[in-house]
């Protein structure tokens, strides 16, 4: 486990005891997390513990309850949903989030990457004629559009995924951070990730168990002896 | 400011796709208008006595139609999280939904308001004023509408809820807007069409916010 950017004033991202509410209660009361250029943090933990929570927090889509996000560089979130539109194709979505982003989204930028996500077959059919999959690897393919030093948010990115993609998606997360033996980029990103699938065995993570609250409040056997 | 342009790109090239929706509400405005002389009669004389008030309040009534669905797919497939954390305000985001609606939805009222003038006996010598003072009646109307479709977003019956929740709040540019569609002395720009624009210019400054602050608030079902 690499704890190179821990408490380093040059961290990209600090999370000082944030807390997460969600519906009035309590699910997360102080949560402690920094991250420097090239890491990976995986978050684990049970449904409903707060995972996709923490993700939208880091985004700025959600206000934690307490506590607060500091990050020096630009976030790029893929959540539940894809945000693609089905009446447009996977190129004119990719470009309007480029442009939406400030991004450039030239011809060569964006054929990279649907290559880098397998999807050149299908990028210019509309995205209602897709399978879930597919439109998966749309979504993470704009990924491939922003900065070298951006950090990825990925919510359950392989849901739907199957084989091929799964691979493609270790790949570019392996380039993104700097941890691929044959890699082409600099690395230099961060990614953290909410996934039930393991990743690729040569990436390294570090992990962010999340503690249900029923973790905490149910009394231990012992206890009872007690 | 790139990013406003990407959004306006995007929505008019969607709602250009979705161009069976604008058409629909062009019947409306032109059913509502044209049931009308068929209640009253064809009577020439009370046609043009109640055909300004017609037009305006029909064009409010079809307008209602096109505001449930304008932030429903952005908010289901997503695309509104990517906005929120993008370097685009929200607010931006809002005025760009608000500039496409108007383009798409009220322009083409605007065109076939001078048949709809015709048809009421209007004095067409006063048509100038009156499409000036609807386009910016229309303009202000958007505005209210984008507002409220953003906060009642998710809401069940959140088309009723729309109607209700913005119709009151347009009374100013009802009772403004047909006064200054029938000035008194024939001119375009009369005191009437200067109390419109005031109302469009607190429109302008205050909705885009209100909006934004919705939407910020607003999550897809299991989003989180």
């Amino acid at each position: 486990m690499r704890r190179d950017g821990a408490g380093s004033p040059n961290a990209g991202l600090v999370l000082d005891r944030i807390s997460i509410t969600r519906g009035g209660r309590c699910i997360q009361p102080a949560l402690s997390w920094d991250m420097g250029a090239g890491e990976i943090t995986l978050l684990t933990g049970a449904n409903g513990v707060g995972k996709s929570s923490l993700l939208r927090i880091i985004a700025g889509r959600l206000r934690p309850a307490s506590g607060a996000v500091r990050r020096r560089v630009p976030v790029l979130y893929v959540g539940h949903q894809d945000g693609l539109s089905p009446a447009r194709s996977g190129r004119q979505n990719l470009a309007d989030w480029a442009g939406l982003n400030g991004y450039a989204s030239d011809h060569a930028r964006l054929d990279a990457a649907f290559l880098a996500m397998g999807a050149g077959y299908f990028c210019d059919m509309q995205v209602r004629l897709l399978s879930r999959g597919q439109r998966r690897r749309l979504a993470l393919a704009r990924l491939m559009l922003g900065p070298a030093n951006a950090l990825w948010l990925l919510d359950e990115p392989n849901a739907g995924l199957d084989e091929d993609g799964n691979a493609a998606l270790d790949r570019m997360i392996a380039d993104h951070v700097g941890q691929a033996t044959a890699s082409t980029s600099q690395g230099g990103g961060m990614v953290m990730a909410a996934t039930h699938l393991p990743l690729a065995s040569f990436l390294s993570p570090r992990f962010l168990a999340l503690k249900s609250d029923r973790d905490l409040t149910v009394p231990h056997p012992q206890d009872k002896d007690a | 400011m790139n990013g406003f342009f990407a959004q306006v790109r995007r929505d008019l090239a969607l709602g250009w796709g979705g161009r069976g929706d604008m058409l629909v509400m062009l019947g409306f405005f032109l059913i509502i208008i044209a049931l009308f002389p068929l209640a009253l009669g064809p009577d020439p004389e009370v046609l043009r006595k109640i055909g300004v008030p017609v037009i305006w309040i029909a064009a409010m009534l079809a307008s209602m139609a096109g505001y449930t669905r304008i932030f429903a797919e952005d908010v289901r497939v997503g695309w509104l999280d990517q906005v929120a954390i993008s370097p685009l305000p929200l607010a931006l985001y809002a005025l760009a939904k608000m500039v496409v609606h108007w383009l798409l939805s009220a322009a083409p009222m605007l065109v076939i308001t001078p048949i709809m003038a015709a048809m009421l006996y209007l004095d067409l010598g006063k048509l100038a004023a009156m499409m000036l003072a609807l386009g910016l009646g229309m303009l202000a109307l958007t505005l209210l509408g984008v507002m409220g479709a953003a906060l009642t977003e998710g809401a069940r019956n959140g088309g009723g809820l729309l109607a209700v929740l913005v119709l009151p709040l347009a009374v100013p540019i009802l009772i403004f807007g047909a006064l200054a569609s029938q000035p008194q002395d024939g001119a375009v720009i009369s005191p009437h069409l200067l109390l419109l624009l005031a109302v469009l210019t607190v429109l302008l400054a205050l909705t885009p916010v209100i909006t934004s602050l919705a939407l910020a608030e607003c999550e897809a079902e299991g989003g989180a």
